[in-house]
């Protein structure tokens, strides 16, 4: 195996790690509800954000500054819940209402950063590792690039310990499959909605300041989740286990067309990819499947 | 034990109940028979909490009950509901888990567990198995025993015949006596109503949103009414031999 194959894939791991975490959040919020919350780039930029001023203003440890942003995010997304999506939910409506209003908000956001004090500029994060990487052999292996795999990869065994072991779980796993079901058996579902934001912010919040971290804050940070949002269309919209199998291969598919071919054909691939996947098994490849036999 | 006075419930303009009253007892079998649209599952859905009405009242255990879905079924209330709606994407053991959301208590919910794995051995071969494999007798038994995993005093089951063959509906109906003979108390909603009137103590007839008939099942399965339009002659004459 050449060299530069192998260095691909440790990219393409690590940007597709956080892909992950950006897009279990639309299939989170998928899962129960039916519709992309287009949203959620906006509560990442804020995470960035968060993270940024964390570090340069309030000038806390470095882990404190990903707990804020967490918990920042995590917070933003419920009280968007609550005043963008409850409103819409308590009067039934159509789904398509959902996502224009999630395109509304996340608009919103992004222009509340850039009138602010804080504006349009473009802002790097302070040095908090060297940008010497680690040499692996001849493989070189980026701080920030081992770090974004490895924050991903536990927050998203915690997520995956979180839905498939405990009650919380079983009862987003249940409501997935039918609101009126899991009301029957004593589910509030408006719990379950605020457990799933809360989760889907938290990782929203990490995501940001990773990509803060890797490139610069800017109030259009969000538009990342693009990336994310295809990669959870690519592994099956609602699913999970889709959501990460598919940010990991459009990483890897990123990092590998940019790495034999031109950075210029990346996304031109990848999306073809998308829409041949698509084509071929629209469902994505881990879609949301009805086992129901009656 | 249930009391609902004078329920009321619109579909946007359409009057689906149209003061609806009627009385459960402590450990009775009631039915309620009527045919399609005449607002049978909107009764059970409004009891559950499911449908919102606007007027009326109901009472359980001598006080109001609560309109929020999940109070209902704290109090002691649950629905099996019509089509069944198990988890199709959960295995069958995680479906009855389901059913004990709401409780804490892990004795009572082990207890349970090995009751309705007495009552339903399938289930308990299939522990493991995902529900939407399951066929439509052994997922309507998994809808029943998930209900009982709540440890409900009344039990709302809608249509629990809905779909199934001939053998197993009986099955499925001894079954239900054998709950009852647990201690529970059972709201019964069925378009097979000779089957429904013949394991109830008392029975009320629903059409078009209205009670229109009620009385002690065994004297209402003899009702010339009742026979012409609900159970018909031929089984009629079934029932007399």
């Amino acid at each position: 195996m050449s060299e530069l194959f192998l260095q691909q894939i440790i990219n393409g791991l690590s940007i597709g790690s956080v892909y992950a975490l950006m897009a279990v959040g639309y299939s989170l919020v998928y899962s129960i509800m039916n519709f992309s919350n287009f949203a959620h780039g906006g509560v990442i930029m804020i995470g960035a954000y968060i993270g940024y001023f964390s570090l340069t203003f309030l000038k806390v440890p470095f882990f404190i500054a990903f707990v804020l942003s967490a918990f920042g995010s995590g917070i933003l997304a419920v009280v968007m819940e609550k005043i963008v999506y409850r409103p819409l939910r308590k009067r039934n409506a159509p789904f398509l209402y959902f996502i224009i209003s999630a395109m509304g908000a996340s608009i919103f956001l992004e222009n509340v950063v850039i009138a602010s004090p804080i504006g349009p500029t473009f802002r790097s994060y302070p040095t908090v590792f060297s940008s010497e990487p680690i040499m692996l052999g001849s493989v070189a292996l980026g701080r920030i690039d081992l770090l974004m795999f490895v924050i991903s990869a536990i927050s998203l065994m915690v997520l995956v310990y979180i839905i498939e072991k405990t009650k919380i779980g079983l009862s987003i796993r249940a409501t997935s499959y039918s609101i009126k079901g899991s009301t029957l058996m004593g589910v509030n579902v408006d719990k379950v909605i605020f457990i799933i934001f809360v989760l889907g912010g938290l990782l929203a919040g990490l995501a940001g300041m990773l990509f803060g971290m890797r490139y610069t804050v800017y109030p259009q940070i969000g538009n990342i989740t693009t990336k994310s949002f295809i990669a959870a269309v690519f592994g099956g919209l609602g699913s999970l286990p889709g959501a990460v199998i598919g940010s990991v291969l459009l990483g890897l598919i990123e990092t590998m067309v940019s790495g034999y071919l031109s950075s210029q054909y990346r996304d031109l691939i990848a999306f073809a990819l998308l829409i041949l996947v698509l084509v071929v098994k629209p469902t994505g490849l881990m879609g949301k499947t009805t086992e129901d036999k009656a | 034990m249930l009391k609902i006075n004078n329920l009321s419930v619109f579909y946007g303009g359409i009057h689906a109940l149209k003061g609806v009253s009627l009385n459960v007892e402590q450990g009775q079998i009631v039915s309620i028979i009527g045919s399609n649209g005449a607002g049978k599952s909107t009764l059970i859905n409004s009891i559950s909490g499911i449908v919102k009405y606007k007027e009326g009242e109901i009472f359980y255990k001598g006080e109001k009950l609560s309109k929020q879905a999940h109070k209902i079924v704290k109090s002691g209330i649950c629905q099996v509901p019509e089509g069944r709606i198990i988890f199709a994407n959960l295995t069958v053991m995680e479906n009855l888990r389901m059913g004990s959301f709401l409780r804490s208590d892990t004795n009572g919910i082990d207890k349970d567990l090995n009751r309705i794995f007495d009552l339903f051995p399938i289930l308990k071969e299939r522990e493991k198995q995902v529900a939407g494999t399951l066929s439509g007798g052994e997922q309507q038994m998994l809808a029943m025993g998930r209900g009982l995993m709540s440890n409900p005093d009344l039990i709302l089951l809608d249509e629990p015949s809905l779909g199934l063959a001939p053998l197993l509906i009986n099955t499925i109906f001894d079954i239900i006596i054998e709950i009852n003979n647990m201690g529970k108390t059972i709201l019964l909603v069925e378009q097979n109503a000779f089957k429904a009137l013949s394991i109830a103590d008392y029975a009320y007839v629903l059409e078009q949103g209205i009670i229109t008939m009620e009385g002690n099942a065994n004297e209402l399965i003899k009702n010339e009414k009742i026979k012409e339009a609900y159970l018909g002659k031929k089984n009629v004459d079934f029932i007399s031999v």
